[in-house]
């Protein structure tokens, strides 16, 4: 008994001698591999849940042969399509079944990431030395000095050494399992076949990551007699890639899944939804400063919290019931250098959320006010630290300058972060964008789990009130 | 019938042994030897069995790389007795798996919420059942597998940061394979490695979603908003016969609603859906709606599930005949027909009387906006049109404005991909009389703004400003 399919309908529509014959070369280890991982599977009971991933190269048609379910995967990526698989349903036993041009070159990034990775799928690995699919190239795992199609002179020191799979995967520290076995006597194909059911019932025990790694025959490209293949690898490939267990350890912990949940309260409170009202504090659209959009720009260095009051404007104009919208500089520039956010406040809807041409600048220093203040249209406002500016670029003259000490003030009330509350305080006087409550409901609602912050952030929004009233000229 | 060991034989029909010699080998007893005749059926020599030493051992069929060749059989002395299709009895049959369709949960969707569009994203996955994310940090998408990597493990989902963004699109291959709704971020450079397996995705007709928040390149290029993969996800999705739905949000609520509809479009048609952002829209934060409800995914009957329902079924774009592979591209084919008629989507702003028509996607599409309301203050007779599919591009709607426009101006980040687009459809379409094109391009990560759109429409008109 095995899980071999009965007729393989999938091989020529299973017509003829096909239904029942592989496509595989005579004496080709790809046979033997398949059918130890058939009869293992059959006698651990979990042809129900087994998915076998085929590879590209001459295995890719596993799925002919194998009745459990099958998904034929890209070149090298068998291992994540297995991770896909098994993630999809813990409960499904993945096999990923790879060749060595499949296993050792084209996926070896993600060959190596699975094994570390260390998750519960099982990868046989058939190493014959040579592309079989493509006719006979040279493989990774091809030996020194081999003649191949694209080694006509024999593997040479350009070309590199053998890669040993098994040795290489055995040295993470995630695998648990890990065997060279060969097919080249009858010794050896019992001990395949208990390596690859040991495999198996790794992952059926949910312990982890297990690897296989089989020296198999190419007769066909290696020209030579299925016996005298077999020979071959005894004699050439052995010296190479010994055989033998390379890792068998306990795990660490056992792998276990929870179904995923689908319990909408769970969810929305994950995503921050409430049904809460906010109150409204404004008595109407901030016309005085435009009849339909409002811009602003807000800049500083990395640590100025320019990011943070550009959100506080943008939540406290949605909490009065308007659209707005917030984008930051972003990237390299943002961490370290110049951090700039533009905001955009309509009465209807945001249309072009960039500030190019802002009504109002909020500047944290000067390198931000030498550089903005220009584009400030007419009869805008601009905002600046005058603990830290200085000197004023030229600006068109309807524009208001409006300075405060905000790192002064932040640090006479001990927390230089609160420089940026200071500055919506200023804002909030100078401008008149919306009400004071407005602002300091925004701040409370940003403050969530740091509720005793929210007097201090009180006192520095007043501050910047107060000072920007008394507005210092520069 | 139940055999002990000792009255069980080795046996092989000619015809299913490769003449491989293995089982020579095996036996310890000379009982297997090469024959000489060749076998007309397979053209190979198969081997011939004395088994008068036989200790019944069974070596010589662990040898055997056939699943039908050499097997213990009680026959001995007829060959062609031995049909393969009765090794192990009576043909197993067993159920096959219904279709389990998804449901929808209502939910009390609440006020607003102020979210990032790439949040927005992640949100709508969720809510569209979604608990499966794969992806490999890339600025400006990875806020998006951030929020996500922060969600699923409060949901029992499964994040996984992959080793690349190539392992990271297999491993969609394998959880869509499964039946399953999954996503992943990417931006311009990782969605070019993702190519190839989005092929493979839509050759095996394997649901997925893939949001590209489009940035600066070509190369590494930089992190700045761009469109310039428009060629890609329309007519460059991997080798092949290959399209997807295309769904191209302009706004953080966009985010939200079309990837929930991405999600419903990618299982209704069996085949990736990507949505294109860029980098504006991904970091652009804005009011958020939520839905009245969400969805706990089903499970479809094709599914590579790993039950026993589901058995039988086959995740692969392989087609070695010709004839089965051209019937496989001309299913898709099909559907990608269905696609262009059923799912044509976009939006018009000030279109009904407008002369002037500016065409533009995603965060341009917002500056467009802000330009059309400018210049309709001044009594510019201009619109929007909106392409919210950027495939299949809406044509239909398109098509019946062009009668009444006498100039169009493509607004876009990109050297011309949109237009392309506009001016290939419309061909498709037989609409040959077309108003002058013009456009408002930018690149490198700079997006056209409101003003540079204004002053175009200005020149084109002779307006003096
Ligand atoms: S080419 Fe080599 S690996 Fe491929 S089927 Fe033939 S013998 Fe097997
Ligand atoms: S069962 Fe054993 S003894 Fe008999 S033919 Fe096979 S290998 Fe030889
Ligand atoms: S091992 Fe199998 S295929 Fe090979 S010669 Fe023996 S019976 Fe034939």
């Amino acid at each position: 008994m095995s899980a071999f399919y009965n007729t393989f309908e999938r091989h020529s529509h299973g017509e003829g001698l096909k239904g029942h014959s592989t496509h595989y070369c005579p004496g080709c280890g790809h046979g033997l591999a398949h059918k130890f991982l058939a009869e293992s599977i059959d006698e651990l009971g979990i042809q129900d849940r087994t998915i076998a991933i085929s590879p590209v190269g001459c295995s890719v048609f596993l799925y002919y042969y194998m009745d459990v379910g099958n998904s034929q995967a890209a070149h090298g990526r068998a291992p994540a399509v297995a991770i896909g698989h098994k993630m999809a349903n813990p409960n499904s036993i993945v096999v990923s079944y790879q060749g060595d041009g499949d296993l050792a070159s084209i996926g070896l990034a993600e060959i190596i990431s699975a094994a570390q990775m260390g998750l519960p799928i099982s990868v046989i690995f058939v190493n014959n030395a040579i592309y079989g699919m493509t006719g006979g190239q040279m493989a990774p795992t091809t030996l020194k000095g081999m003649k191949t199609m694209t080694s006509p002179y024999g593997r040479n020191e350009n070309m590199g050494s053998p890669l040993k799979m098994a040795e290489l995967i055995a040295q993470m520290d995630s695998p648990i399992y890990v065997e060279r076995v060969a097919l080249f006597d009858s010794k050896q194909r019992i001990r395949a076949k208990k390596a690859i059911k040991k495999a198996l019932q790794i992952q059926v025990e949910n312990k982890g990551f297990s690897f296989v790694e089989v020296l198999a025959e190419c007769p066909t490209h290696l020209h030579l007699s299925p016996t005298e293949a077999q020979d071959w690898v005894k004699n050439s490939m052995l010296p190479v890639f010994p055989l033998g267990v390379k890792k068998d350890v306990e795990p660490t912990h056992i792998f276990s899944f929870e179904k995923p949940s689908f319990e909408s309260g769970k969810l929305l409170a994950l995503i921050g939804a409430t049904a809460e009202d906010v109150p409204k504090f404004a008595n109407s659209f901030p016309k005085h400063i435009d009849p339909l959009d409002i811009s602003l720009k807000l800049a500083g260095s990395g640590g100025d919290g320019a990011q943070t009051a550009a959100l506080l404007i943008t939540r406290t104009a949605i909490n009065e019931g308007f659209d707005s919208t917030h984008i930051p500089s972003y990237g390299p520039e943002s961490r370290g250098g110049t951090s700039y956010a533009d905001v955009h406040i309509a009465e209807m809807e945001v249309l072009s959320p960039s500030a190019p041409d802002p009504h109002i600048l909020i500047a944290f220093n000067q390198p931000s006010m030498d550089k903005f203040a220009p584009k400030v249209r007419e009869n805008g406002i601009i905002i600046g630290d005058s603990t830290v500016i200085h000197s004023m670029p030229a600006i068109d003259p309807t524009v208001k300058v409006v300075m405060v000490p905000m790192s002064a003030i932040a640090t006479e009330l001990g927390k230089i972060m609160v420089k940026n509350v200071v500055a919506l305080g200023a804002l909030q006087a100078a401008t008149g964008l919306f009400p004071e409550q407005s602002f300091l409901t925004a701040i409370q609602q940003g403050l969530k789990d740091k509720k005793e912050l929210f007097p201090l952030n009180v006192e520095a929004f007043h501050r910047g009130m107060e000072a920007a009233l008394k507005s210092e000229k520069i | 019938m139940p055999n002990s060991r000792e009255n069980l034989l080795p046996a092989v029909d000619p015809a299913y042994c490769k003449g491989c010699a293995r089982c020579i080998d095996a036996c310890l007893h000379n009982c297997i030897e090469m024959g000489n005749e060749i076998n007309p059926l397979t053209g190979l020599t198969p081997v011939i069995l004395h088994l008068e030493d036989c200790t019944h051992c069974g070596l010589c069929v662990t040898a055997c790389p056939e699943p039908y060749g050499l097997h213990m059989d009680s026959i001995t002395d007829d060959y062609s007795a031995v049909r393969p299709e009765t090794f192990d009895g009576v043909v197993k049959t067993r159920p096959k798996a219904a279709s389990i369709p998804s449901t929808k949960i209502p939910i009390n969707p609440g006020k607003p919420i102020l979210i990032k569009g790439t949040y927005a994203s992640s949100i709508g996955a969720v809510l569209a059942g979604c608990r499966h994310f794969y992806g490999y940090p890339i600025t400006p998408s990875t806020e998006g597998a951030e929020l996500m990597a922060k969600l699923l493990p409060n949901l029992d989902g499964i994040f996984i940061q992959a080793v690349s963004e190539v392992a990271a699109i297999n491993m969609l291959y394998g959880t869509g394979g499964a039946g399953l709704p999954c996503m992943t971020f990417t931006s311009s450079p990782g969605f070019s490695l993702m190519l190839e397996g989005i092929s493979y995705m839509i050759g095996s007709e394997v649901p997925s979603v893939i949001v590209n928040i489009m940035r600066g390149g070509p190369g590494l290029g930089n992190i700045a908003p761009e469109q310039s993969d428009l060629k890609l996800v329309c007519h460059g999705l991997g080798h092949g016969n290959t399209q997807c739905v295309v769904l191209a949000p302009a706004t953080p609520q966009e985010m939200l609603d079309l990837t929930m509809l991405a999600f419903e479009l990618t299982f209704k048609y069996r085949n990736p859906v990507i949505i294109i952002g860029d980098g504006y829209l991904g970091q652009i934060t804005g009011k958020v709606s939520l839905p009245d409800y969400m969805i706990q995914p089903g499970l479809p009957d094709w599914a590579v599930y790993g039950d026993a329902g589901h058995r039988g079924n086959l995740i692969a774009s392989i087609d070695i005949t010709e004839p089965d592979l051209e019937a496989r591209n001309i299913r898709l084919n099909h559907k990608y027909d269905t696609m262009i008629k059923a799912e044509q989507r976009s939006d018009s702003f000030f279109c009904e009387d407008a002369e002037i028509l500016l065409v533009a996607m995603n965060t341009p599409a917002q500056m467009a906006k802000g330009a059309v309301q400018q210049l309709r203050s001044e009594g510019i007779k201009v619109g929007l049109f909106r392409p919210i599919t950027a495939w299949p591009f809406p044509v239909d709607a398109l098509s019946k404005l062009i009668p009444q426009i006498r100039q169009i101006v493509v607004v876009e980040a990109s050297n011309g991909q949109l237009e392309d687009e506009i001016r290939l459809s419309l061909s498709k379409a037989g609409v040959t009389q077309l108003p002058p094109i013009s456009f408002v391009r930018r690149f490198g990560g700079i997006l056209p703004q409101t003003h540079e759109i204004v002053e175009k429409i200005h020149a084109l008109e002779g307006v003096v400003a």
